[in-house]
């Protein structure tokens, strides 16, 4: 156990600066209005500066385009990108594929690709999830048949959150319908400039921008294929155990699971009502010396410290909940002025809250909802028996048929 | 305004090999000699005295103390592992008045002698949760077993000492209560003023640290024991287990245990090495593990039907105790206007 401080050399305080130094740099205010108005969450010039200091694969060799830092600068790294609120969604979905390209990758591929990620020019998101399909990812309808040395695709996904930004996706395909559900499977990068991919916006309450993705007919190389052909799962669990239980542990320099973001952005928002409450309103009075709004306070706080003390999947549940409830809460405890966005007249802490509030909803839901998670927790945890549904193993009747293959 | 300061903390929440040692040789301990018949035996009183001679024949005591004062002085994490097996077996022990009494005394420099018969048990010492004032009665634990309370007495820290502990006082969590007042005994001032109130302070945040991790222990195995139920009792053709109205609340409960786990052993690490560093953990620790323990063991109870809320279940030894050990300090939700309070001291600097 061990929550010492880690001491700050020259060097490293040095590295802190030129972090600082780049961030107010290129995280401007008009990145922030840019991010609020169109939700894309990237933003070209940030991620090509990124690219210059090495710092979109930070820990690999400067020869490769990383910058070779050790874990304790990646996580300096990390953690001002996330205090300063830098748009992070492509970056993170971008570091989340590469995995999977430098374990799956054809040799060629992934010779011409790593570099041009290691430069910015070359960003990933994630084709999962279908409209019927929610959660339940290996239900994938999406079609891949093979021609040649072609596959032609087609089908649809929905929330493929950066597709605009990318120049490829990680689509996972149903290549044999007979087959058992998780087993029929083949993972691709499908270059989102194939003739027959269509790009939808959807915006959501949270501000974000996402996008439906339709595929009609569009013929891939077989090389852009990850994996062997029906052994789709296994490449994209890696990615996506990555994406469910994050790092282990590396002297203390990792959080407990992810998206402890979530939990650091209501610790933020906690730390924003405290300067709220403390701030004298015109008649002298401030909110923080009435023992309700402290407890309350105090009970925010609380929660965020015990979320980001949660261990593994629970830590997933969590963290959300605590951003999802914490933040509702915030509005009540501050009042209507809560609920006024940023640039409007009397708005508090720069419309923070108001923004938290929407972002929030969303947070539930990405990369799995909370309920699969507790699904998790029961079976893998607790070790409680798994559930029997009809289409746990086996694809429905909504599933693709015979006739649909035609 | 630019945020000038950094501070890039460590966030190691893994036991080391000696710490693991400790847990597990405390939790062999219970799991060996303080079965739910040992627990059940000993009420309504709460207090098994063999089960107490053979913990202070491991140690539990002295190592509480520090080597200074002649005990073998182990971390409060340590501690907190050690509070956290004794709260999985709830066993019928006044361990965590015992350990935070025993320290008190040896804070103490002038209290050796009684601080002696502490280690060897031959003298129980309990500590009065609220100070106290002349004919002012309140609830101590263990007091109907512990001959001595330590207490504040408006400016003075004082050792009270009877002849002989107060009478039981029947109570839902069969924990070993007794109505005590500051007048009932021989009283020897052990600190005054400023050094009384520190020492004191330090005490109850040791004793809520403690509280807290027994009460992640408890809270740990009434989930487990209606965990177990839930696998192998079946309904409609199913184990009621699969069926997520049940499993997602047990759930709801492993979230909440194995965050309050992590949160107290960072509570009692800072109390340890860094003191003044994050004083809020304290209270927050114990707000949490409170509420783990009150979910845990509805939950627990309610999973096994109509079964968990007979005497004959013994996640009701849990559910009794959840609130036996966690009432004694107070309303929790002070807990949180605590750490309000610093938020607010903070704004001030």
């Amino acid at each position: 156990m061990d929550f010492s401080v880690v001491e700050l050399d020259d060097d490293l305080a040095a590295f802190v600066a030129e972090v600082r130094d780049f961030l107010d740099t290129y995280v401007t205010e008009e990145v922030h209005d840019e991010e609020r108005r169109t939700g894309g969450s990237f933003n070209l010039r940030l991620h090509k500066a990124l690219a210059a200091k090495g710092w979109i694969v930070p820990r690999w060799p400067v020869h490769k385009g990383g910058a070779g830092l050790d874990r304790v600068r990646e996580r300096i790294l990390e953690l001002e990108f996330e205090r300063v609120d830098a748009p992070s969604i492509t970056l993170g979905t971008t570091r989340l594929v590469l995995s999977a390209v430098e374990k799956y990758a054809a040799p060629d591929l992934a010779a011409e690709l790593l570099p041009k990620v290691a430069a910015g020019d070359v960003r990933f998101c994630l084709g999962y999830t279908e409209p019927d399909g929610g959660s339940d990812i290996a239900a994938a309808r999406t079609r891949a048949v093979r021609d040649g040395d072609e596959w032609v695709v087609n089908g649809q996904k929905i929330f493929t959150t950066g597709a605009q930004n990318c120049q490829y996706t990680f689509l996972i395909t149903r290549t044999d319908p007979e087959l058992p559900k998780h087993k029929g499977l083949t993972m691709f990068l499908m270059p989102l400039d194939a003739p027959g991919v269509e790009i939808g916006p959807i915006r959501t309450v949270g501000g974000e921008r996402t996008n439906v993705v339709y595929y009609s007919d569009v013929r891939i190389a077989d090389r852009n294929r990850l994996g062997p052909v029906n052994g789709g799962w296994a490449v994209l669990r890696g990615p996506l155990d990555e994406e469910h239980f994050g790092g282990g542990a590396d002297g203390g320099m990792s959080d407990l699971g992810i998206g402890t973001s979530w939990a650091r952005m209501q610790g933020r928002a906690v730390a924003a009502a405290v300067r709220w409450a403390a701030a004298a309103r015109p008649d002298g009075t401030r909110p923080i010396d009435d023992p309700l709004v402290r407890a309350r306070l105090g009970e925010a706080a609380t929660d965020v410290e015990g979320a980001i003390a949660t261990p593994g999947p629970m830590h997933r549940v969590r963290v959300s909940e605590v951003l999802l409830g914490g933040a509702a809460d915030l509005v009540d405890l501050i009042g209507p002025e809560a609920l006024l966005p940023h640039g409007a007249d009397g708005c508090v802490a720069d419309g923070l809250f108001d923004y938290h509030h929407r972002f929030a909803q969303g947070t539930a839901i990405y990369g799995g909802t909370t309920e699969v998670f507790r699904n998790i927790i029961a079976q893998h945890v607790l070790g409680l028996p798994r559930p029997v549904y009809p289409a746990s193993k086996v694809l429905t009747a909504a599933g693709p048929t015979r006739k649909d293959r035609g | 305004m630019p945020d000038l300061t950094f501070e890039l903390r460590r966030n190691d929440y893994s036991l080391s090999d000696d710490e693991e040692s400790v847990r597990q040789g405390f939790a062999e301990f219970f799991a060996k000699e303080c079965p739910a018949t040992r627990v059940r035996a000993a009420e309504p009183l709460g207090h098994d005295e063999s089960l107490w001679h053979e913990l202070i024949g491991l140690g539990a005591v002295s190592m509480a103390v520090p080597e200074a004062a002649g005990g073998d002085g182990a971390t409060l994490v340590d501690l907190a592992l050690v509070a956290e097996e004794f709260g999985r077996a709830v066993a019928p022990a006044p361990l965590v008045e015992a350990m935070v009494g025993a320290r008190l005394l040896a804070r103490c420099g002038g209290a050796q002698t009684s601080l002696a018969g502490v280690v060897d048990g031959s003298r129980l010492v309990t500590l009065a949760l609220r100070p106290t004032s002349a004919g002012d009665r309140q609830l101590v634990p263990a007091a109907a077993v512990a001959p001595a309370v330590l207490a504040l007495d408006g400016d003075d820290l004082v050792l009270v000492t009877s002849g002989a502990p107060g009478p039981h006082v029947a109570n839902q969590g069969t924990t070993p209560l007794a109505w005590w007042t500051p007048d009932a005994g021989d009283r020897v001032v052990l600190a005054t003023g400023v050094a009384a109130q520190r020492a004191y302070a330090t005490a109850l945040a040791e004793w809520k640290t403690l509280t807290a991790a027994a009460l992640v222990g408890l809270a740990d195995e009434a989930k487990r024991l209606g965990a177990e139920f839930t696998k192998t009792r079946m309904t409609m053709g199913v184990p009621v287990g699969s069926l997520q109205g049940v499993s997602h609340p047990l759930a709801d409960v492993e979230i909440q245990v194995s965050g309050a786990r992590n949160l107290v052993r960072k509570a009692a690490w800072f109390l340890e090495h860094e003191p003044a560093a994050r004083p809020e953990l304290v209270p927050m620790a114990f707000s949490y593990a409170a509420r783990a323990a009150t979910l845990a063991t509805r939950v627990g109870l309610h999973v096994q039907g109509g079964f968990g809320f007979t005497l004959e279940s013994d996640v009701t030894l849990y559910f009794r105790r959840a609130k036996g050990w966690s009432a004694l300090i107070g309303d929790p939700r002070r807990e949180l206007l605590a750490v309000g309070d610093l938020l607010a001291a903070q704004t001030k600097d």
